[in-house]
């Protein structure tokens, strides 16, 4: 029997979120789906979520904007995006007529600029979902990040959650002091769904040159690298709060997926990874099932948080 | 629904998409000093549709290592449909690349590609201009092979540091005119292969060129001295650090007068006036 894949990411909102596999590209590593349609069936992804979008257009940070650590890659790319106007005239249109479920990742530097764009998206064919990243600097607070402190990330929760009833994922930031209090303040303001974790702020020096590698000195570090600090976040979030959670973090293999399924993740999202394999999410997906059959479980939610006590119960 | 098809700016590799594919080196050959001619195995339709100028990318890593993380961008050096193989040139500079070299006959390579836009040699052109340095060499290598074998006359600069790294004259078919500048003076001008541009400038019906940035900006000074407004205009195959190769990261781009663009799907190949030159 095959085992069900399915998840249901926003199982208090009329709207749904229900994907046929637990298996998503992650915002920045798939451009807006076109891209990869170049390479594999798009089409049988569980969702994707598209590049960071901006209020205003945005052309990026300078060259170079990527460099190799052990085991992973530091980004400093600077959201480069056509911004929220321009975006909505392309992708929609494209979207409504696929199958997959597509996500739109939202960046700003103000509350109300968060809500605008939720506004704007609220009512746009072919768009399943917003994810909401809150690791950007808030200008009206210095330019402190909204994803370190829980005011703040309530905040923006609440704007986007009363612009639109599409289901709204908060993606966290790994920068926070205390990532359970942040999950918390974001699941108390509305928000269907949590995903986590984004990069961790890294840097790296070319000694040849004495200099920062890349041009915005510092950078956003993923792949296999952060792997053990992704595990830890997803489980402890997954046992602060009730909504589902959709981990990240380095993972390449089916094994990787697994710890976050079992650390209490109901999907996960696969970055660094596509750009060394780009075949990796399609064959992630019929691994899962493979594993699930060969060990009898007739559903993925069986295994879902298995390794983490609040969960205990579940599947038995 | 079925898939909608990706717009062709950014399903690159012209008539065929690109696809991920087993390629088993069938030969390894020391040239331009500590680099190596890598011939391996690849699919019929990607040789066939390979056109100089576009690339493809090679994980460099043993199986289940995570260093290097990303693949490395390589351009083609020769597509042979009748061997069944695709040539790359490879200098050890960095770990993926000293990685590959390293690597003995059999292996099998996991490769991208075809990847990017290629060199656009114009109805009308009869006389092509070739300027290339170090691994620059391996592009414009591919376009002066299949130019000659079309009867288009053919001229190959190519600049190097020493006698010792530049492409031996037998790799170069003979109806190329190949001239070469070495900065020690050790073969050929003693100096800059830029040097020999202006001599090629008014002759040429179309410029082509891959090299390290100095020399761009060196042969667009040429160019802004010598063939002011020409048109076709001079056309660079630009290097840089990729990740996906595919249109969707934009670790690659490169400053244009329409924004920044991925150099993996618009590029690498630009017109010369088209990029920002800062």
């Amino acid at each position: 029997m095959t085992p069900d894949l399915t998840v249901d990411l926003a199982p208090h909102n009329p709207r749904e979120l229900v994907l046929n596999n637990p298996v998503i590209p992650a915002s920045g590593c798939f451009g807006y789906g076109l891209e990869y349609s170049a390479v594999m069936d798009v089409q049988k992804l569980g969702a994707f979520v598209s590049k960071g979008i901006t209020p205003e257009p945005r052309s990026g940070n300078p060259m170079p904007r990527i460099t190799e650590t052990p085991a992973g890659m530091l980004n400093a790319i600077g959201l480069q995006n056509p911004g929220i106007r321009k975006f909505i005239r392309k992708y929609p249109a494209i979207w409504q007529h696929w199958d997959v479920p597509a996500i739109v990742n939202i960046s700003a530097e103000a509350v109300e600029d968060y809500a605008m764009m939720a506004r704007e998206l609220d009512e746009q064919p072919g768009i399943a979902a917003i994810e909401v990243n809150i690791s950007c600097p808030n200008i009206n607070a210095g330019g402190f990040c909204f994803g370190w402190d829980a005011g703040m990330s309530a905040d923006v929760t609440r704007a986007v959650r009363q612009a639109t009833t599409l289901p709204v994922i908060v993606k966290l930031s790994p920068g926070a002091l205390d990532v359970i209090e942040i999950a918390q303040a974001v699941a108390s303001e509305g928000a269907d769904a949590i995903s986590l974790i984004n990069t961790l702020v890294g840097m790296s020096i070319d000694t040849r040159t004495r200099k920062p590698v890349i041009a915005n000195v510092t950078g956003g570090l993923s792949g296999p690298a952060v792997r053990p600090v992704a595990v830890r976040m997803v489980y402890q979030v997954a046992q602060a709060v009730e909504i589902p959670v959709i981990g990240m973090g380095g993972i390449a293999s089916l094994n990787d997926a697994l710890e976050f399924f079992m650390a209490g993740a109901s999907a996960i999202q696969i970055g660094t990874a596509t750009f060394a394999h780009p075949g990796f999410p399609l064959r992630l997906i019929d691994e899962l099932s493979q594993w699930l059959a060969a060990r009898g479980h007739a559903s993925l939610r069986e295994i879902v948080g298995v390794a983490n006590p609040r969960f205990a119960g579940n599947g038995s | 629904m079925g898939m909608t098809p990706a717009p062709s700016n950014t399903a690159s590799g012209g008539h065929i998409r690109p696809r991920e594919f087993a390629g088993e080196i069938r030969d390894v050959r020391p040239v331009m000093g500590d680099s190596s001619l890598i011939a391996f195995t690849a699919p019929h339709e990607v040789i066939t549709a390979a056109k100089p100028g576009q690339f493809v990318e090679v994980l460099c890593r043993d199986p289940g290592a995570f260093d290097p993380l990303l693949r490395r961008p390589l351009s083609v050096y020769r597509a042979d449909p009748e061997r069944g193989e695709l040539t790359v040139l490879v200098r050890p500079y960095g770990r993926g690349s000293a990685w590959l070299c390293r690597q003995p006959v059999g292996t099998v390579l996991d490769v991208l590609g075809p990847l990017g836009n290629w060199f656009d040699v114009a109805p009308r052109s009869e006389r092509l201009l070739m300027v290339a340095g170090g691994v620059g060499a391996a592009p414009v290598f591919m376009l002066a092979e299949e130019a000659v074998r079309r009867g288009l006359s053919v001229t190959y600069l190519l600049g190097a540091m020493n006698a010792d790294g530049l492409l031996p004259a037998h790799e170069m078919p003979e109806e190329i005119e190949y001239v070469v500048a070495t900065d020690d003076g050790s073969r050929g001008h003693h100096g800059f292969v830029t040097d020999l541009v202006p001599d090629y400038l008014q002759w040429a019906d179309q410029v082509f060129s891959c090299g390290p940035e100095p020399m761009f900006r060196s042969l667009r000074q040429q160019v802004m001295q010598h063939r002011i407004g020409r048109k076709p205009g001079v056309q660079l195959s630009v290097e840089r650090t990729m990740a996906c190769g595919l249109g969707a990261c934009l670790g690659c781009v490169v400053e244009t007068t329409s924004g920044m663009v991925p150099s993996c799907t618009e590029g690498p190949v630009y017109e010369m006036e088209r990029l920002v030159w800062g």
